[in-house]
């Protein structure tokens, strides 16, 4: 039997809702994508106000209390909910804070890279002929240099440092972000109502703003996603290699290299910057999935 | 019928192969290196990293230093007369010395005269066609001035060997029993010469000592096989191979899984878990060793020693014997650790004062604080277990004075290079004692010789000084020799080109089931008489 | 017509390696310190030295003169000399290199023979429980950092348990002489007595990093798979075979599979990236003596020339494995070699 729909008083208007609203209706019904916004809405506020929400100063030592075991464990202190490292510094407080630079910086990283990457990316689309196979070469080999050996040569370039860390995530990450961007663009333009556009006169911005931007941008926020996870990773593996934050910077990576001497006497010092790092990215990934399938599903409609 | 005959036969091949598993891994003994060495010839460098690995293992020297009494042995001399004016000393050598025999050399004839006069000639004469070669460096003796005491070396018969020294030095035999001076092969170095390679007496090297060199592949392993005519006793060992790891932790894993059989220098913090392990030893010895904060007094605002006393003053010490070497260090009160018998405790060592610290900051003007480098070693050694974490603690307490301080670390063999050319402005460094004799603190450290070799961190050179050195060396009389040094110790603390911090305990990480690795209080660690159970 | 396709790729291959030697060769100015340095490999020249190096290096000349010369230098296999060792760099890479093709070549293979069944099952089992199952896993499993991985593999395998060990390719005791690089095949041809011994304990040792190492490319190659299979089980003559009658595993295995594979091929060839960066961190935690390992050494030491040495031959290697992957892509994929060139 088919289902009637009595809507006459309900105007069209609330049941064909924006292609926004429609995506959001999607991902609040995946209740595992949800918990991965939580989490990271919640991460961003850390990021934000960690030096206002930490117990105790980043750096601050406490020469009385090395190397505490979590405050549930016998030796614990309860002034020291996670415990301290081996200088005395309260673990929690370092943690917080590193979210900051992992977590905060990460963001960063992707928002850079996705205006950089947007901007390139529809002009390397847009553009055609020899122009476009040329930047199209330089991207593929860019691609073909791995992105640790490029953050390396950067480094290595600029110097070590959280501040150059970026800029060579940033490269690193740039031509696969042109590549998706670029297909993206490419793809859109071989449609009917781009031509249509077209043929009507429209110039190129024209093009750009009305037709082509509004059916991409929510591929580009997952891909903002991913990059984000990636970011995240990239940062805290170049801290863990002591390439990128120099201590005493609370960045994760560079905590939990730091600590690697301490994983017999005190494997939480280990095992709490790594927990948190696996669940930032998880609530990243969640977030990129639950959005993609989102967006397949409101496609599918 | 076949299945049974199969089956016998898979449990035979793992018998075997198992006995042969045993046979391998029983004798050959893997220690865990903290850095690939510089050379194989312990004569061109000074660092602990490189002389454990090949000093006592690869050579032998003319005399050794018994480690209780302090008393001389006959090594590859034995015996030795010393002439009453005291500038001649003859040596009467063994006869039954064979060298290595190895891929790239095989010696026709024992070890003899000719070879101690090779050794040493190489060091100071500048004709000497292995002199300049591999640098030209030598960084140990260039410090007590050998080139300037030694006035020649006379073969006197095959066996018998004379040195005429320009002074009577009281260290000479001190130091002719130190790790350094081992005696080379002079028959290889001129084969060497007729193949033209003669950096190869360096890096391929040929000795008298218990092993003899097969393999080295940087970054990762040193092998070396038995030395099957070893002069002084049998080797139970077939093989030793190090395994370099720079990394301390990761060395300590190794040693939990066995996959290294020794360690050194296991990290403080770490001592606990290998002493929980039964299947593990620690061996801890009292060691002549200093950790210091050296000045490079050559750049501002090093020079003034009103900013180093400052900086003296501004660090807590205490807080760092207790972060740092976890109790098991001796907090230093002179530049010479308590041990040595010219020991004086210094009265006006620096406290931790603050407030003192910003005051002499304001008489030299700096008051609102400076910018500076900390050089922090990235390899434990016995008198720093942890540069870094000392740095962070110098770090945070030099910022409550308003002075930022940029901790710098580099790989350890780089890092000493680097040094050496005085790029730096401060470094957490130190100095393990290769002989008893109090001069082994001053001379190679402090002296106007070691500032030009590069081996001087605070690059310090003061003529008085120097001169206070060399009349402690002029006499033989103990009283004398300590009245000098406690002037010299009293001068480095009213100068401070470095502040003394610690003295270490040396640690050593070993499998049960390994015996007989000897370490001393001073000196490299010897692998000669080493076995597996 | 396939004829052209190679043509053309062989001139992007050109061109590719064009562009890489010109930035590689920038680096030498790039790098700080002084470019006589940094190309010669020599850090203390004196006087009279750096007339000479000069000349060979022809710094006075321009910068085109310096560029061919560094080519020329290049296909001599004079790569420079590294700060660090005082070796040649050519040298170096020749004994490294090896070891980290091996660690990766082993991943990839791994990668695939879990990644790419596990994908076609989470595809087939769409929405059911396999699917969900696998799905889950591979979103724990990309979200893991991968030195984070190693850690907890070292601390469980090797430290804990006590079956594995931590470091190397196989025990220092065994002397293996160095025949291809490939410690596996170099035992098998080596004339020792323990050779049984020898080769179980190179496997031991090759575990754990394999295991590491391959973790993030099967996830990818997993969801690649079952988004890849999704696509074409969407597809109208999948639909068309499935109302004829025919079975799950015959529409897979006889229809669907062929198609779904061709993209994942093309995408095996872009991990080679990916995975010699997740093989650099691996090889540091790892103890590997490959050239990943020896990169970040080489950033420690600041030794500028390895670095250069480094790029060159990874990013070479790289660029001929993605070219490789391209061209077996489009002997499967007769489509893709019609697309315009520009475009990979």
């Amino acid at each position: 039997m088919a289902k009637f729909n009595i809507n006459t008083d309900i105007s069209s208007e609330e049941l064909n809702k924006s292609p926004l609203r429609q995506l959001w209706r999607h991902f609040k019904e995946n209740h595992v994508a949800l918990v991965g916004l939580w989490f990271f809405i919640g991460l961003t506020i850390l990021a934000t106000l960690a030096p206002v929400i930490a117990p105790y100063g980043v750096n601050q030592q406490h020469t009385d209390a090395l190397l505490l075991p979590p405050s549930w464990d016998d030796a614990g202190d309860v002034r020291f909910i996670l415990g301290t490292d081996d200088l005395g510094r309260d673990v929690l407080s370092r943690l917080i804070n590193g979210t900051t630079y992992t977590f905060g910086l990460a963001i960063l990283t992707a928002l850079i890279t996705t205006l950089l990457g947007v901007v390139l990316g529809v002009f390397a689309g847009m553009s055609k002929g020899v122009r476009s196979s040329i930047l199209n070469h330089l991207l593929d080999v860019t691609l073909s240099i791995p992105s640790l050996l490029l953050a390396i040569i950067i480094i290595a370039i600029l110097g070590p440092g959280l501040l150059n860390t970026v800029w060579a995530i940033i490269l690193a990450l740039l031509p696969q972000y042109i590549h998706s961007v670029r297909n993206l663009v490419v793809q859109e333009l071989s449609k009917d109502y781009i031509i249509a556009q077209w043929l009507d006169g429209a110039n190129s911005w024209h093009i750009l703003s009305r037709g082509i931007f509004p059916n991409i941008y929510e591929h580009i926020v997952v891909i903002f996603t991913m990059s984000l996870s990636t970011a995240i990773l990239d940062i805290s593996a170049l801290g863990f290699l002591k390439l990128g934050a120099q201590p005493p910077t609370a960045e994760w990576g560079a905590i939990l290299s730091e600590n690697l001497a301490f994983i017999y006497l005190a494997p939480w010092t280990v095992a709490l910057p790594g927990i948190l790092l696996f669940f930032s990215v998880l609530a990243t990934n969640l977030v990129g999935d639950g959005l993609r399938s989102a967006l397949k599903k409101r496609k599918a409609i | 019928m076949n299945k049974f005959i199969f089956g016998i036969a898979i449990l035979m091949l793992t018998g075997c192969t198992e006995q042969a598993l045993k046979n391998q891994n029983s004798h050959g003994l893997i220690y865990c290196a903290e850095a690939n060495p510089v050379s194989f010839n312990p004569q061109i460098t000074t660092l602990g990293s490189t002389i454990d690995l090949t000093s006592n293992q690869l050579y032998n020297r003319l005399i050794s230093i018994d480690a209780n009494t302090g008393e001389f042995l006959p090594e590859l001399a034995k015996s030795w007369e010393i002439s009453k004016d005291r500038k001649k000393i003859t040596f009467d050598l063994r006869e039954d010395v064979q060298f290595h025999q190895t891929d790239y050399f095989t010696p026709t004839r024992n070890f003899n005269a000719d070879d101690v006069v090779f050794t040493f000639s190489r060091l100071f004469d500048a004709y000497n066609p292995y002199h300049f070669v591999g640098g030209g460096q030598y960084p140990y003796f260039q410090s007590i001035g050998l080139d300037q005491l030694i006035k020649s070396i006379i073969k006197e018969s095959d066996y018998r060997v004379s040195f005429e020294l320009f002074d009577a030095q009281s260290s000479f035999l001190s130091n002719i029993a130190t790790d350094f001076a081992i005696i080379l092969s002079a028959e290889y170095a001129k084969n060497l010469e007729i193949s033209e390679t003669l950096e190869n007496l360096d890096n391929y090297p040929v000795g008298t000592g218990p092993y003899k060199f097969k393999d080295y592949k940087r970054d990762i392993l040193i092998r070396y096989y038995k030395h099957e005519q070893y002069w002084k006793h049998p080797v139970e060992l077939e093989q030793l191979v190090y395994d370099i790891t720079p990394n301390s932790t990761t060395r300590i894993a190794k040693m939990l899984t066995h996959e290294c059989d020794v360690t050194p220098h296991p990290n403080s913090s770490q001592l606990s878990i290998l002493a929980s392990r039964t299947d593990i030893t620690v061996q801890k010895e009292t060691n002549l060793n200093i950790g210091f904060w050296a000045f490079n007094t050559q750049k501002a605002p090093f020079d003034d020693s009103r900013v180093r006393r400052a900086l003296a003053h501004a660090i807590d010490i205490e807080k760092i014997m207790h972060a740092v070497y976890l109790d098991n260090g001796k907090r230093l009160e002179s530049i010479l650790p308590n041990t040595s018998w010219a020991y004086q405790a210094q009265v006006n060592m620096p406290n931790y004062n603050p407030e003192l610290a910003r005051r002499l900051l304001q008489q030299a003007g700096l008051i609102e604080g400076f910018k500076m480098d900390l050089w922090a070693m990235p390899v434990a050694r016995i008198y720093n277990p942890n540069a870094r974490k000392m740095a962070e603690l110098i770090q945070s307490d030099l910022k409550k004075i308003g002075i930022t301080v940029n901790i710098v670390e580099y790989e350890w063999n780089t890092f000493i290079k680097k040094l050496e050319e005085h790029a730096h402005d401060t470094v957490l460094l130190g100095w393990s004692a290769d002989t008893p004799d109090p001069d082994n603190f001053f001379s190679p450290l402090l002296s106007c010789a070691a500032a030009l070799n590069g081996k001087n961190a605070a690059n310090w050179c003061d003529p008085e000084f120097d001169l206070l050195l060399s009349k402690a060396l002029d006499t033989i009389e103990i009283e004398q020799r300590k009245e000098f040094y406690f002037q010299a110790q009293q001068m480095v603390i009213q100068e401070l080109p470095l502040l003394p911090i610690a003295q270490g305990m040396r640690f050593q990480a070993s499998s049960t089931n390994v015996e007989n690795i000897e370490i001393k209080s001073f000196g490299g660690v010897s692998l000669a008489k080493a076995r597996k159970r | 017509m396939a004829l052209e396709y190679i043509f053309r790729r062989i001139i992007l291959l050109c061109f590719m390696l064009l562009l890489l030697s010109i930035f590689t060769f920038s680096l030498s100015f790039l790098f700080p310190g002084d470019p006589l340095n940094n190309l010669s490999g020599v850090q203390n020249i004196s006087f009279h030295e750096s007339d000479a190096l000069s000349e060979k290096y022809k710094l006075g000349h321009s910068i085109l003169t310096q560029y061919f010369s560094f080519i020329e230098r290049i296909s001599h296999g004079d790569w420079g000399i590294s700060f660090a060792s005082q070796e040649p760099i050519f040298d170096h890479i020749v004994a490294l290199f090896p070891a980290t093709l091996e660690l990766a070549l082993y991943a990839l293979l791994a990668s695939i023979i879990f990644g790419i069944p596990a994908g076609i099952t989470s595809a087939a089992y769409y929405k059911k429980w396999p699917d969900k199952i696998i799905n889950t896993l591979t979103l724990l499993g990309y979200s893991t950092p991968v030195f984070w991985l190693a850690l907890l593999m070292i601390m469980f395998f090797c430290l804990q348990l006590g079956l594995l060990p931590m470091s190397g390719r196989v025990s220092l005791l065994y002397e293996i002489p160095d025949v291809t690089g490939f410690i596996l095949i170099d035992i098998l041809l080596s004339d020792v007595s323990y050779k049984f011994n020898a080769f179980i304990d190179a496997i031991k040792h090759l575990l754990l990093p394999t295991i590491v190492l391959s973790t993030y490319p099967t996830m990818v190659l997993i969801r690649f798979t079952r988004d890849s299979m999704l696509e074409v089980l969407e597809k109208n003559y999948i639909k068309t075979a499935r109302a004829k009658g025919l079975s799950r595993s015959q529409l897979i295995f006889r229809h669907a599979l062929r198609n779904a594979l061709l993209p994942v091929i093309k995408q095996i060839g872009l991990q080679f990236s990916t995975l010699i960066t997740l093989a650099m961190i691996t090889e540091v935690i790892f103890s590997w003596p490959g050239i990943g390992r020896w990169l970040i050494d080489s950033i420690y030491q600041r030794d500028f020339p390895a670095i250069q040495g480094g790029l060159l031959a990874v990013s070479t290697f790289i660029i001929l494995a993605t070219v490789t992957a391209d061209l077996m892509h489009s002997l499967f994929d007769p489509i893709s070699r019609n697309q315009t060139h520009g475009k990979i």
